[in-house]
């Protein structure tokens, strides 16, 4: 197949919800001129298979060893041969499996840099990797920019979301949203948190979007519904995570936020809730007493609503991107030249 | 006399326990030679700042868990977790 017409492929591996919520984005923004194909081991791909069944979606078994999954992402990439491969977050893979192959690769190599641990940036040597192996640094929102915004390939979009807001309703349909993502162990903060809204403040509509009703949690007001941007119109408050999407997308909504930022292996919570706190209306907590407390105060504050008079889905302009890096790439001779 | 490759696994810290990692207690300022069994639990010089949780003077939303987590990462464990984000 030319070069020009080959398909993109998009590696999403990761834990949780982030990773494949926002390939899913980019991929439904360049469906209509590109074929693209996702490649998760995310335990939630099922649920996302089935609110998108239009996604190519390979999902790998999240049980899998870890050899067993570096395997097959190697044979997924050859198998494909994309014409372009943009990976999301891990530079080398998650597991470093892409560290020996990307290199040789005839696609064009696009990173999504989301914000990293600088240990683990500084242990594995990724700054002098990414420098020399991505054609295309993409920071899917400004306060997402890390590491590698200083490299001459990084390009800042708006943040990627997988719904453009919408205004939202007058009232809120429910006064207090609980969105559980995470970690099946965070399920039961969560549902902690439910428990403490009903029982101190039985006036307070809340409802709680998990992929399971997390316990603690009545049956009655647990929703199982993916993407959870979906309900944010609904919700006069929301209750979540300080991952990727609950941050920036209740940003973009202009929805108050009470975030429990969670420790992550690569990911920095805290960094990314404080950061929003200086933004938008943003609380920081840490237990579920503390989340259903500050739910009740910020109700209470809550003036005249604004509209979302404009925004513009940071997946239009990466997607525009990535073309134009693929394009120039395609043009450019064989051999690189040392001196650009 | 420690065998080769032994690292102390001691916890040590200010406001954070992590992995001593020293290769021999001797001369260790935490552990005071190996006499202390847990230097971080029992340190005496905090002033107050009991953890994280709990920073005399500062909000208490300045440091949570997260950032204990962050900083108490082994320096070894990159790359081999599959599920991690």
């Amino acid at each position: 197949m030319a070069r020009r017409n080959r398909p993109w492929l998009i590696y999403a591996l990761g834990g949780g919800w982030g990773h494949l919520t926002r390939a899913a984005s980019l991929a439904r923004a360049a469906k209509q001129r590109h074929r693209v194909r996702v490649l998760s081991n995310s335990q939630y791909a099922r649920q996302v298979a089935s609110a998108t069944p239009e996604l190519d979606l390979v999902a790998l078994d999240p049980s899998l060893e870890a050899a067993e999954v570096r395997r097959r992402v190697i044979e997924e990439i050859e198998v494909f041969d994309p014409g372009c491969l943009i990976v999301d977050t891990f530079p080398r893979g998650l597991g470093g499996e892409l560290a020996g192959l990307i290199a040789s690769m005839t696609a064009t190599r696009v990173l999504v840099h989301r914000d990293l641990s600088p240990r683990y940036v500084a242990q594995c040597g990724l700054r002098s990797f990414v420098q020399s192996v991505y054609d295309l640094i993409l920071i899917p929102g400004e306060n997402e920019a890390g590491v590698f915004a200083d490299l001459p390939a990084a390009r800042i979009t708006k943040p990627w979301l997988i719904r453009d807001p919408t205004p939202r309703q007058r009232r809120g349909k429910y006064s207090v949203l609980v969105c559980a993502s995470g970690n099946a162990t965070e399920l039961a903060w969560y549902g902690a948190t439910v428990s403490n809204l009903q029982t101190l403040y039985p006036s307070v509509d809340v409802r709680c979007v998990a992929p399971v009703c997390p316990p603690g949690c009545l049956k009655d007001c647990w929703i199982a519904h993916w993407p959870a941007a979906d309900l944010y119109p609904a919700a006069r408050v929301v209750i979540g995570g300080a991952g990727y999407n609950t941050i920036h997308e209740c940003l973009c909504w202009e929805i108050p936020l009470i975030a429990r930022p969670w420790p992550r292996k690569y990911d920095r919570q805290w960094l990314r809730a404080r950061r929003a706190a200086k933004l938008g209306s943003v609380r920081i907590v840490k237990t579920p007493e503390e989340a259903a407390h500050a739910a009740v105060r910020q109700l209470k504050e809550l003036r005249v609503r604004r509209r979302i008079v404009s925004f513009e889905n940071g997946t239009i302009e990466a997607a525009a991107l990535i073309e134009h890096a693929c394009a120039r790439a395609f043009s450019a001779p064989p051999f690189r030249s040392a001196y650009p | 006399m420690n065998p080769e490759g032994w690292k102390c696994p001691r916890r040590v810290g200010f406001l954070f326990p992590h992995e001593c990692e020293r290769t021999t207690p001797d001369g260790c300022v935490d552990c005071n030679n190996g006499q202390v069994g847990d230097p971080f639990a029992q340190r005496t010089d905090r002033y107050g700042y009991n953890d994280y949780d709990r920073y005399r003077g500062r909000n208490p939303n300045d440091f949570t868990e997260a950032d204990g987590e962050n900083l108490r990462r082994s320096r070894s464990r990159y790359e081999d977790d599959m599920t991690a984000s």
